[in-house]
């Protein structure tokens, strides 16, 4: 179920031409997003996540700065109502806390988490059919206005996950997730810019070695 | 005249008896081809259980066929996979074939452990816990905020502070590269999805029917799902792929051996003697022994050896020797033929040869390795059985004297007779063997021992390069070591487990392992568990109120708090049993890792996953006695270096033996100078080996006995010539032939065993017949 939350937020930020649907209408609205999303080699935007669960007395709620690279994968920055930071990179899971403390794991030391992983790549490549072998597609609207539902293909996916649903124009604007057991999560998206390069800061997140010595 | 039929009746009698002895083991079925590379080997741990666990292990790893159905689209994989699983399972030619996976269930794991998680601890968070104050409030929020999880994860209700996804995490399930898709296990490389498949044999991959039934089922397959998709790729490993190919290669070699051997032995008998008579007779002898040692190995070990029937059709060219000294005998005589007086004249270098053969084959008897044992028996009632053949048979079959003329006969051995003689004086010879030693001796700097197992299985290059493609693309391992770890109670063994466990990831920090597979990953000790327990009642559960407080400032209802509270105290005294475990369908992959109840106890294995250094396995085991590295390999390689290295020693000793018999007869000197040429051909045989760059092996080492036994022969041959010496050099030039024929072709086979066996034969015959006549220099002056 984690698992599928990391693939549900790397939609968003994905080519989503990478969807090849059943029509050719909605095929090619589908190719006109993700032309607009592939323009840019960075994305930023502010996030604000809302999530409902059977345990809490009140919904979460989450905020803070969202950070895709292309080349890198994806920062996420709680801001509120602590601070802690993940990053998904290609080759492991990093965890860096409010002191800057990084707690690494690599991809392939948790089952499935290599799969999400892959999903990611593909759709970085624009390969559409990593994706559809595990979601159905329907398309609405139009590349200024458009909402795409996903569902899952097997009945493992469907054991956790009911539905994604993402909208939005130039960018992804928000996210819906309903899990199988009743949670949900909503997660919406505000001053999304596109940018070609990652700063300074950014890239030391990520891990990037600007100068030797520094990893 | 009656004497010489009482014996060709008894001949016949004895033929008779195993004829029928032949033909009822073959009405048996027990006539079977052993393919298996542990029967041949002799046990090599000092603990029986070991023993029982490598056959085990072997055993489950080699009645199991691993395919891998590879496609550029994932889609055409998994519809080629399912294809190519359907047809097997149409042959019927397995007990079972899996493409399709159950879904994993997440609830099978969660079932197991939900219930025990107080009991639980990753081995990260127990050494925390032990040391120090948990931050249970960041653990809360980190639970909570995480935009994603690692790995699979309970609900916060049921795990507020992740402690036991942090054990879930743990888990070592994730060895292999395969990931589910779709309902097969897939894993991608060189531009393609791979479908795993994996099916069952119905009995033993060394069963000869069950590779005839498995491998053209395979095949057919295989040639199907290329019809239907020409771009699907098919890779395969198995045992029974490389037992049915050694089969194979066996069978094609002892029919290249045997028929190669024959028929040039046929041809060089017909060159010399000019009369089908001596075909016959020589075909008669060798068959018959032939078919005795065929009989009597199968009487005495219950099966033959692939390497034994390999050997044996290589045995031809020895056999056919004795009866060949006597056709020479025959043909030297002329007119003058008289079988008895004959037969008396050749007896004493008749017997000596055999003789000396039975030593050096009776020195590979006693050693303790099935494989030389069953070689050394059936050589040794092959080569008796030719040996009587002609004392039983010949002298009646071959009463008339010859007609060709004796002369013209061995022209062409008197004129190397004459060259020698008139050429090679005692001087000379002395000078010759010094300068053959001095030119032999950097050969011997170059010498290199190999010890390695694969030398007794040819494995074929296209089967090897798919397996490691296999191995690459799905992460198995291949590693032949393993741990035995052993106790009284299941409590101990995973007490014992654990020890292990602790060291091995000392070995895996440092990067000389890359992991393991362990019982004690999956269910800890119940001394473990308590303590674990008392970790969670110390510094979780030790001030509820605490407790409540810090679920209720994050947010979570108090019925959360509640149920956590009762769920732990209802959990004090249930444990988790490696029952529970074994019954759980999770532990279906991992059950090759419980051996279960033994007369002392119980016993199970740890495999170790990469390693970089045995040795440090070992080192591992150190002060645990109850845990031993099996290393079946390992030990199977310093088991043949130590042979190789007894092996000098029986050399000397059978060296030692075969001159006591010659001083018997002719002297100290005189024996030593019909042992010289066997000694030079062992020193240059060596030299040349060096030269060649052969490694020197275990079976390097048993040609060289063998060259002392049959190198010997020809000296004692031409030195028992005397005046009739001409037709005994071509007798011995003969039977040089045919033996080096036969083992000449043994040295092309493409068991790496074999072939050094052969190649050894090869150049040492060689070089002790060309040598023999050296004996001549020594013994005609003396006795003119």
């Amino acid at each position: 179920m984690p698992l599928l939350k990391i693939t549900i937020k790397l939609l968003l930020l994905a080519t989503l031409a990478a969807l090849t649907p059943l029509h050719a209408a909605e095929a090619d609205t589908l190719a006109r997003i993700g032309a607009q999303l592939e323009q840019h080699a960075v994305i930023r935007a502010e996030f604000t996540q809302h999530k409902q669960m059977a345990a809490m007395k009140r919904p979460l709620v989450t905020s803070g700065r969202l950070v895709f690279s292309r080349q890198h994968g994806v920062l996420w920055q709680i801001e509120q109502p602590l601070r802690i930071s993940y990053v998904l990179g290609e080759e492991r899971i990093v965890e860096i806390d409010a002191d800057g403390v990084r707690r690494e794991r690599g991809v392939r030391d948790v089952p499935g988490l290599a799969q999400v992983g892959r999903v990611f790549r593909a759709m970085l490549g624009a390969n559409s059919t990593a994706l559809r072998e595990q979601f159905e597609a329907t398309v609405h609207g139009d590349p200024a206005q458009w909402e795409i539902v996903l569902t899952p293909r097997n009945a493992q996916l469907a054991q956790f996950l009911t539905r994604l649903q993402l909208s939005g124009g130039r960018f992804v604007s928000d996210i819906s997730i309903a899990e199988a057991g009743g949670d949900t999560t909503q997660i919406s998206f505000r001053h999304t810019q596109g940018a070609n390069a990652l700063s300074e800061a950014e890239l030391q997140h990520f891990g990037v070695a600007q100068k030797a010595g520094t990893r | 005249m009656n004497a010489l039929r009482l014996r060709a009746g008894l001949w016949l009698l004895l033929a008779l008896g195993v004829l029928i002895a032949g033909a009822t083991q073959f009405a048996d079925g027990r006539v079977r081809l052993q393919t298996n590379l542990l029967a041949l080997l002799p046990p090599t741990e000092r603990n029986p259980l070991a023993e029982q666990a490598v056959t085990r292990l072997a055993d489950a790893a080699g009645d199991r066929v691993v395919l891998l159905i590879g496609q550029r689209s994932p889609a055409a994989a998994s519809a080629a996979a399912r294809r190519f699983a359907h047809q097997l399972r149409q042959s019927g030619a397995f007990r079972q074939v899996v493409a399709e996976i159950p879904a994993f269930d997440p609830k099978q794991l969660t079932g197991l452990y939900l219930p025990q998680r107080f009991n639980l601890l990753s081995e990260e968070d127990r050494v925390a816990l032990s040391s120090g104050q948990l931050d249970l409030a960041g653990r809360l929020q980190r639970k909570l905020y995480a935009p994603f999880h690692f790995g699979l994860t309970l609900a916060v209700a049921d795990d507020p502070f992740g402690l036991a996804d942090d054990w879930l995490a743990s888990l070592p399930l994730k060895n292999l590269k395969l990931e589910p898709q779709d309902g097969l296990l897939v894993t991608r490389g060189d531009d393609q999805t791979w479908v795993f498949v994996s099916a069952e044999l119905p009995g033993s991959a060394y069963d000869s029917k069950i590779q005839h039934q498995v491998v053209p089922a395979v095949a057919q397959a295989e040639k199907e799902l290329h019809g239907a998709d020409s771009e699907a790729r098919v890779l395969r490993s198995g045992t029974v792929f490389y037992a049915a190919a050694a089969r194979a290669s066996a069978e094609r070699e002892v029919d290249l051996i045997g028929a190669g051997s024959l028929i040039g032995m046929l041809a060089l008998l017909y060159l010399v003697f000019r009369s089908l008579r001596p075909l016959a007779l020589g075909l008669l002898s060798v068959g018959f022994g032939i078919a005795a040692a065929v009989v009597a190995t199968v009487w005495v070990f219950g099966q033959m050896h692939l390497i034994t029937l390999v050997f044996g059709a290589s045995l031809i060219g020895e056999a056919i020797d004795y009866a060949v000294q006597y056709f020479a005998a025959h043909l030297g005589a002329g007119a003058d033929w008289e079988a008895q007086a004959g037969l008396r004249r050749i007896a004493p270098g008749l017997t000596l040869a055999l003789a000396t053969s039975l030593f050096g084959y009776g020195a590979l008897m006693l050693s303790p390795f099935p494989a030389l044992t069953q070689i050394a028996w059936f050589a040794l009632v092959g080569l008796l059985a030719a040996w009587l053949s002609v004392f039983l048979l010949l002298p009646a079959l071959l009463a008339r004297p010859n007609r060709r003329d004796p002369q013209s006969a061995v022209a062409l051995p008197q004129r190397l007779l004459r060259w020698w003689q008139t050429h090679l004086t005692q001087r000379r010879c002395v000078a010759l063997a010094a300068l053959l030693l001095v030119l032999a001796a950097p050969g011997w700097l170059q010498l290199r021992g190999n010890d390695d197992i694969r030398l007794l299985v040819a494995r074929p290059p296209a089967l090897v390069a798919q397996e490691e493609q296999i191995r690459e693309l799905t992460g198995m391992g291949n590693s032949s070591q393993f741990f035995l770890i052993e106790g009284r109670s299941a409590e101990a063994l995973l007490a014992n487990a654990e020890k292990l466990a602790g060291r091995l990831d000392a070995l895996v920090a440092q990067g000389d392992l890359a992991g393991y597979q362990s019982l004690a990953a999956f269910v800890p000790s119940a001394q473990r568990q308590a303590q674990n327990r008392a970790l969670w009642q110390q510094k979780v559960f030790a001030d509820p109120a605490e407790l409540r407080r810090l679920l209720a400032d994050a947010g979570l209802r108090d019925e959360v708090a509640d149920q956590l509270l009762a769920s732990f105290d209802a959990a004090e005294n249930s444990r988790l049993t490696l029952d529970d475990w074994l019954q759980a369908p999770l532990s279906t992959p991992y059950r090759h890792l419980w051996l279960g109840p033994n007369e002392n106890g119980f016993a199970a294995v740890v495999l170790p996953q990469g390693v970089r250094d045995v040795a440090r396995l070992g080192d591992a085991t150190a002060n645990l006695a109850d845990v031993t590295l099996v290393d079946k390999a390992g030990s199977v390689s310093r088991l043949f270096r130590s042979y190789r290295q007894w092996g000098a020693g029986w050399l000397l000793a059978a060296l030692a033996l075969v001159y006591g018999l010659l001083c018997l007869r002719y002297g100290p000197r005189q024996g030593a100078v019909v042992l010289t040429p066997t000694l030079l051909a062992i020193a240059l045989a060596l030299g040349v080996l060096g030269y060649l760059k052969a490694p020197l092996t275990l079976f390097n080492m048993m040609g060289l006995m063998l060259v002392v036994g049959v190198g010997v022969n020809y000296a004692i041959f031409l030195r028992e010539g005397g005046v009739r010496a001409a037709a005994t050099l071509a007798g011995v030039l003969l039977s040089a032939a045919t033996t080096l024929l036969s083992f000449g072709l043994l040295a092309f086979s493409s068991m790496p065993a074999l072939a050094g066996f052969g190649l050894t034969l090869l150049i040492g015959v060689g070089i002790a017949v060309l040598l023999a006549p050296m004996v001549l220099s020594f013994a005609v002056q003396q006795s003119a």
